[in-house]
């Protein structure tokens, strides 16, 4: 399958992210001719323990996400960022972890927002949202370049595309810039070539910087 | 949900048994190979505690694994008239790691067994697939090379169909008149009740395999 990059919005020192950026972002991909698509939207849900004793809680995983992507409608992702684990199961993994009653969700962001096909890109641009919230917590970005599935082969044209858009972008003069973490795939026992279970390790990546993004600015203040 | 019988025959006559299996279903046998791995959770995790299988299909070239939580058995006076066990089962196939993040769960072995057999999958009223099997346990951990029988000389049965609340009761329907066909060979019974091995089976053993087939049982 294609890969991509997502890349999530990092505020300058002092600011926040706000609906106006995500509308500047929109005219940007638009002003460099992307064409609008559609809708999309993905979900990620924390889980955590249930547990008796209070004074063990250190012995659960704090960091366990589920995660539903777009681009496979019937899969479902489970992710223990700090063991470097990703499961891909059918979304009928979420019946049963219900089922088991061992952990439970905290809390349920969705990114969601427009799709844009560019030559041979696809971007999505989406906000990041509790459920049922207008509460805007982040802003990301997937840049998916369909002609290959390499992630090495495909690097050179995915930052020479990131020149041009960061190029377009720098003319809006926003309080801050896309971020491209890339995560050591390799530790999560994933090969060079593309595959979901990638993008899911990629959201995951993009959530722990926007909790620290949020937990600089709260210590700030 | 599922239904759900089970019953036991003696190795022996399980050669008689496919026979006649062949000729009711009408479909082809398919090999089972499976690693079954029960995980509970740990003490101090969970609401109540939990238990779930992993299964991991060995007959695939490259080993598939299946998540599988079996819930509680539907109760009431209706429930405890049928023959049939009606039970909640979900199942999720998953990638190979699925072990790794159970424990990482902070879920633990209880036990696993290997189950090797055939299985028939077909349609009869509704989706039935009937699996024969020896169960076999594992004397060092994953060791399913070096698996040996738990019960010598006998084989599991266990006839499955698919259900809804909905349409439970005419599964039930179709899953018990499966099962009489069965009956010279073996008796099935709900999960934990077992009845034995059945007397007449050497005999309708015997005429099965002098007669080559079950097409006559099948019409």
């Amino acid at each position: 399958m294609p890969l991509k990059w997502v890349l999530h919005w990092q505020p300058n020192a002092g600011t926040t992210v706000n609906s106006q950026i995500i509308n500047e972002v929109t005219q940007c991909v638009e002003s460099i001719n992307g064409v609008k698509e559609g809708r999309w939207k993905a979900t990620i849900t924390f889980y955590k323990p249930m547990i008796r004793e209070q004074t063990l809680a250190w012995d659960f995983p704090r960091d366990f996400l589920g995660i539903a992507l777009p681009e496979q409608p019937n899969k479902y992702y489970l992710i223990i960022r700090l063991q470097r684990i990703v499961l891909e199961a059918d979304s009928s993994i979420q019946m049963i972890m219900e089922k088991l009653q061992s952990y439970k969700s905290r809390l349920s962001l969705n990114f969601e927002g427009f799709q844009y096909q560019l030559g041979d890109f696809q971007l999505r641009v989406g906000k990041v949202l509790p459920t049922h919230s207008e509460n805007l917590r982040g802003i990301v970005m997937e840049v998916e370049y369909l002609p290959i599935s390499s992630m090495e082969k495909a690097r050179q044209v995915m930052e020479d595309f990131m020149d041009i858009w960061q190029q377009a972008l720098s003319k809006r003069s926003l309080p801050g810039h896309f971020m491209h973490m890339e995560p050591n795939f390799a530790e999560y026992g994933l090969a060079d070539q593309y595959t979901s279970q990638h993008t899911a390790v990629q959201y995951a990546t993009v959530m722990a910087q926007l909790i620290a993004t949020v937990q600089a600015v709260q210590a700030r203040n | 949900m599922e239904c759900v019988v089970q019953g036991i025959i003696e190795t022996q006559h399980v050669e008689a048994l496919e026979i006649l299996l062949q000729g009711l279903c009408g479909v082809r046998r398919e090999n089972l190979r499976l690693h079954e791995i029960c995980l509970k959770s740990g003490p101090n995790l969970g609401a109540v505690a939990s238990e779930v299988r992993l299964i991991c299909n060995l007959e695939q070239t490259e080993p598939t694994w299946t998540v599988r939580h079996i819930g509680g058995a539907m109760r009431g006076a209706g429930a405890e008239q049928i023959s049939v066990l009606v039970r909640t089962m979900v199942e999720s196939k998953a990638s190979k790691n699925v072990l790794r993040l159970f424990y990482a769960l902070g879920y633990k072995l209880d036990h696993e067994l290997l189950r090797v057999g055939f299985a028939f999958h077909f349609q009869r009223g509704t989706q039935i697939t009937v699996t024969v099997s020896s169960v076999n346990k594992m004397l060092q951990l994953h060791a399913t090379d070096e698996a040996v029988p738990v019960t010598p000389g006998i084989q599991l049965v266990e006839v499955t169909a698919p259900a809804t609340s909905e349409n439970y009761t005419e599964v039930v329907a179709a899953v018990s008149s499966f099962c009489e066909y069965l009956a010279p060979l073996l008796h099935l019974s709900k999960p934990g009740i077992s009845t034995g091995v059945v007397p007449t089976a050497a005999a309708a053993a015997a005429s099965l395999m002098s007669d080559g087939g079950g097409e006559e049982l099948s019409s």
